[in-house]
């Protein structure tokens, strides 16, 4: 995919970082971009192009549903919700990646 | 919820997921210009790669392919109809074929667990030959039901045809079964109204006159006219009123298996659907008789678990030590077979056979397509070498160039489906009457799976070597290259010629088997009957009526006297010049065999020679003219004196070696007579293949007054045409007494040919197939002459202006054709040594090798192809250099 060193996304993150941020309440894609945003300060951007595909793909995997709501500005709009697959889902995500960070620090702090 | 699941849930609701997906993206772009952002990327692309999550997107590539392989497939009509019709023909034809294979052979029998349900039969090398099984007796069964561990339970069974009849008159004769009163019980199913057989069932039931029958589904249906209230009513069987105790659900079928190997027994009577079950009792001699008597079907059901061998040893050591406690003179032994086998014995090789062959075909006419398809490729190669270069990968390109076989199989299954629902009537309609399970014959799931399995190979198989060749084009060369010269490549061609050589493998296999079939048919018809058939017409009389049930006292002076005016009354129809009479059906295979029992020369038990016993009148040998080899015929007068028998020549030979065997005397045994009578030997006749073409049988024909059967054949020589003669023979047998059934009218010629109808079946079909490949074949090395004589035109043109002779340039193309004709040919007589093992099973008295047939179809393929080769050779003798080197 294009852009992925200017937009500072690890490559696979992204389905992580929507499965987080979902954990507190559904919301809608953009919705999900800019908070990925915010949260990051800054740092992570969310292209259009890499998000919907990962979604289409997590909504496969029975990680999320979507649903019809009415957004901030009034329209009527798809809020995607963790499903307890998406829950359990993230958990096992999380717990790698921790296991995956603690070993990278213990090289790079030997080295 | 799945992942496939929610995958065919999206490709259900695509329409509507993907607007909704839509929306979001929509929506998210609003909000981004909102915030000020504008830099979206390819909004198509991004939907596209969204949509891909779900994996659908080889059917959207794969339906707009198809759609444009029919638009292409529209502009050349030509090559569309051949394509299709071919597919559609070979599609059929396998298809029909199969469904009768599935039905007959593959489809499990209706019974629950019907792997452990197996028929058991004796064997005695002495008396049957070796290796030849027959039905067991009674005594045996008794004792191995009891003492085999390996058998759960065991029933015998024998057929016997019933008389049916609404009032007692002019009734007809219908398959029914005498059997022990657990046959259901070890078959696994019950009947589903009424009750089952229980053991004293069957007092009081000799000679087929039992008092209860279950029914069988059809006869419930054809008897009570399927009366809900049957149960306890009666129906007239035999000519008395039998009270009907059950009636067998619709999918029982009552397995219908051969006797053994050399006895048929029904001939021929009462051998359709069986409607009537009776309980059986045991006569005294079947409680008596340990060494001969084997006269009962056997099925038996194996204890979970054990496998056939185990019980096939087991019951053979059971014999073999009650032979020797017993201290029996014959060495009996038991042969276990599984019953869903057994039933199809006689059948399957040549329905295995004809499978294979129509494959054959198909095969053949995909190869035809695959040379089609590989001439139209070559023009396709350009547009490919286009898509290539635009980037699209070798998996796409490929599925785009099989995407027109696809269309075409998928409309040639389409036609076969149809197609194969005519052939299957047909093949119905041509099959013997022995095949059995031919009701179960029709399209079924797996019949309709199969036809698709066989669409998608043929797809594949027609479509994938061109599709490959296509691929292999570097899109430089054809983008640049003429597309004659391009077609024409050293290497095309000699795709071209393997497909040509493939094709040829097949026929030659096809037409030896044809050949060998063919040759020994008509060996079999060629063979001397040893009687005339010819103005000879048959009537079978039943005696199935109360006045002639087998324990009243006098039965047998009742029969005679029957006999005896049913043999006046056919003699005065007009234009009936002799009547003969005979205890068995002609031509339905060995019927009653006895023993040979010489008194002045004593042979042990055994060993004697086994005769055919015939009951005739005196004119029987005169009315089927067979010659008279030495004393005399029986005449009227005998009856006088009437212990004399007439032998033929082959018992002469087999019983009396060198002695002169007139005047002789042997013991003739005669049933329901403790002690055997002797008779004298006054006539020896020629040998005749009375019980078959196959082979001659040893005769003893002893005067129907001693023994009058139940079963008589009537024969009246007529100069009248059958047509003629046979109602009135009816009327003459009904006239003398009309409760008497008459299962079996017909000519003689007819029963001979029925009597051959499986190997006439055999060899039809075979033929069909065979004719069909050659045919196919030739086509096939036609249309690839033909194609590369056109795409070298120019080069003709030119080796004839260099001063090439015409003779030359043909015998360029015609050698072209020879190397994969003769590749083929020798590939093809390798793959028919392999095949032969299965052959010769279904041939009558001819050598796999047999030189006429080899040769034959040899010459008939090298003829043919030469034809093939000759027409395209000689449009390349008749190029004009001039023009053909000017038409670029």
């Amino acid at each position: 995919m294009a852009n992925r060193s200017r937009d500072g996304m690890p490559p696979g993150a992204l389905p992580m970082l929507i499965l987080g941020i979902l954990q507190s309440g559904s919301l809608h894609g953009y919705a999900m971009a800019q908070r990925i945003h915010v949260l990051s300060s800054e740092v992570l951007a969310v292209e259009e192009g890499l998000l919907y595909p990962t979604l289409q793909k997590m909504l496969l995997k029975g990680w999320v549903t979507a649903e019809w709501g009415i957004s901030e500005t009034n329209r009527k709009v798809r809020f995607y919700r963790l499903t307890p697959q998406g829950r359990a889902q993230l958990k096992a995500e999380l717990a790698g990646y921790d296991r995956v960070t603690q070993a990278i620090q213990d090289v790079l702090r030997t080295a | 919820m799945s992942e496939l699941w929610r995958r065919i849930h999206y490709l259900i609701y695509r329409r509507r997921l993907d607007a909704e997906l839509d929306a979001d993206m929509q929506f998210h772009r609003e909000m981004a210009a909102r915030a000020g952002r504008s830099n979206f990327g390819n909004t198509l692309r991004m939907r596209e790669q969204a949509r891909e999550a779900w994996g659908w997107t080889w059917l959207d590539n794969f339906i707009t392919d198809c759609d444009y392989a029919v638009r292409a497939l529209r502009k050349s009509p030509g090559f569309t109809l051949a394509a299709v019709g071919t597919l559609t023909l070979g599609i059929g034809a396998v298809t029909a074929v199969f469904s009768v294979v599935n039905a007959v052979l593959l489809k499990p029998l209706e019974f629950p667990d019907p792997g452990r349900l197996v028929v058991v039969r004796e064997t005695e090398p002495k008396i049957f030959g070796p290796g030849v099984q027959e039905p067991v007796s009674y005594r045996h069964y008794l004792r191995l039901k009891v003492e085999s561990k390996t058998l759960e339970d065991a029933a015998i069974f024998q057929d016997s045809a019933v008389s049916v009849s609404p009032n007692g008159d002019r009734p007809e004769i219908v398959g029914g079964v005498t059997s022990s009163p657990n046959l259901l019980r070890v078959l696994g199913v019950q009947p589903f109204m009424g009750r089952d057989f229980v053991d004293g069932d069957a007092e009081g039931s000799t000679n087929g006159t039992a008092e209860v029958a279950i029914l069988s589904y059809d006869g419930w249906k054809d008897l009570t006219g399927g009366d809900p209230k049957a149960i306890g009513k009666k129906v007239w069987l035999s000519g008395g009123p039998v009270t009907v105790i059950g009636v067998l659900p619709r999918e029982v079928k009552l397995p219908q298996i051969a006797w053994g190997d050399k006895i048929t027994g029904s001939q021929g009577i009462g051998s359709g659907e069986i409607m009537v079950l009776m309980p059986f009792a045991p006569n005294d001699w079947d409680l008596k008789a340990d060494t001969g008597n084997f006269n009962y079907k056997m099925i038996a059901r194996l204890k979970p678990g054990v496998a056939m061998a185990q019980a096939n040893a087991e019951l053979n050591t059971l014999q073999q030590a009650y032979v020797k406690s017993a201290h029996l003179p014959i060495q009996v032994g038991a042969v276990v077979t599984p019953l869903a086998q057994d039933v199809t014995k006689g059948i399957s090789s040549a329905l295995w056979m004809m499978l294979a062959a129509v494959c054959g075909v198909q095969l053949i006419g995909c190869v035809n397509l695959a040379n089609l398809q590989l001439a139209r490729a070559v023009s396709a190669e350009r547009e490919t070498a286009v898509r290539a270069a635009l980037g699209a990968g070798r998996g796409r390109l490929l599925q785009a160039r099989l995407a027109e076989s696809v269309v075409l199989a998928v409309a040639g299954g389409a036609g076969g489906v149809a197609l194969a629902y005519g052939g299957m009537r047909g093949l119905l309609a041509l099959a013997p009457a022995n095949v059995p399970r031919l009701n179960q014959v029709h399209m079924s799931w797996t019949v309709l799976l199969f036809a698709a399995a066989l669409t998608i190979a043929a797809a594949v198989g027609f479509g994938i070597v061109p599709a490959l060749k296509n691929m292999r084009v570097r899109p430089e060369t054809a983008l640049r290259a003429n597309t004659m010269r391009a077609a024409n490549t050293r290497e095309s061609r000699r795709t071209r010629s393997m497909l040509v050589a493939g094709q040829v493998t097949c026929t030659v296999v096809l037409l030896l088997v044809t050949a060998l079939v063919l040759r020994s048919f008509s060996r079999l018809l060629g063979e001397k009957l040893g009687f005339d058939a010819s103005h000879l017409t048959m009537v079978v009389v039943e005696l199935y009526a109360p006045q002639y049930a087998g324990k009243l006292k006098n039965v047998q002076a009742v029969k005679l006297r029957f006999a005896d005016r049913a043999l006046e009354a056919l003699r005065d129809l007009p234009g009936v010049q002799r009547v003969a009479l005979t205890s068995t059906v002609p031509l339905t295979g060995e019927n009653w065999v006895d023993d040979l029992i010489r008194p002045d020369h004593p042979v042990p038990e055994g060993q004697r020679p086994p005769i055919n016993v015939r009951w005739i009148n005196p004119e029987y040998i005169t009315t089927m003219q067979v010659p008279l080899v030495s004393g005399r015929n029986i005449t009227g007068e005998d009856r006088e004196n009437p212990y004399v028998v007439v032998i033929s020549e082959r018992t002469a030979r087999e019983g009396f070696g060198d002695e002169n065997p007139l005047g002789k005397k042997i013991e003739l045994d005669l049933p329901g007579v403790e002690k055997s009578p002797l008779a004298t030997i006054v006539g020896v006749v020629a040998d005749d293949r009375i019980n078959g073409l196959k082979d001659t049988a040893s005769m003893l024909y002893a005067p129907y007054w001693l023994y009058t059967p139940w079963t008589l054949s009537f024969m009246a020589r007529s100069a009248q045409p059958a047509d003629t003669l046979m109602p009135e023979m009816r009327g003459a047998i009904w006239g003398v007494d009309p409760q008497v059934a008459i299962p079996v009218l017909k000519p003689m010629d007819e029963q001979l040919s029925d009597s051959v109808a499986t190997e006439q079946f055999q060899t039809l079909i075979l033929g069909c197939f065979g004719a069909a490949a050659l045919l196919l074949a030739l086509v096939g090395i036609y249309g690839v002459l033909a194609y590369s004589v056109s795409m070298r035109t120019q080069e003709f043109g030119i080796r004839m202006a260099l001063g090439s002779a015409r003779g030359a340039l043909m015998g360029l193309v015609l050698k072209q054709a020879a190397v994969p004709v003769f590749i083929g040919t020798a590939a093809g007589l390798a793959a028919s040594f392999a095949a032969m093992r299965w052959v010769r099973s279904l041939l009558y008295q001819t050598s796999v090798l047999d030189p006429v047939a080899i040769g034959g179809s040899l010459l008939l393929l090298l003829g043919a192809s030469l034809l093939a080769a000759l027409m395209p050779a000689r449009r390349a003798a008749r190029i004009d250099p001039a023009l053909a080197i000017r038409n670029e």
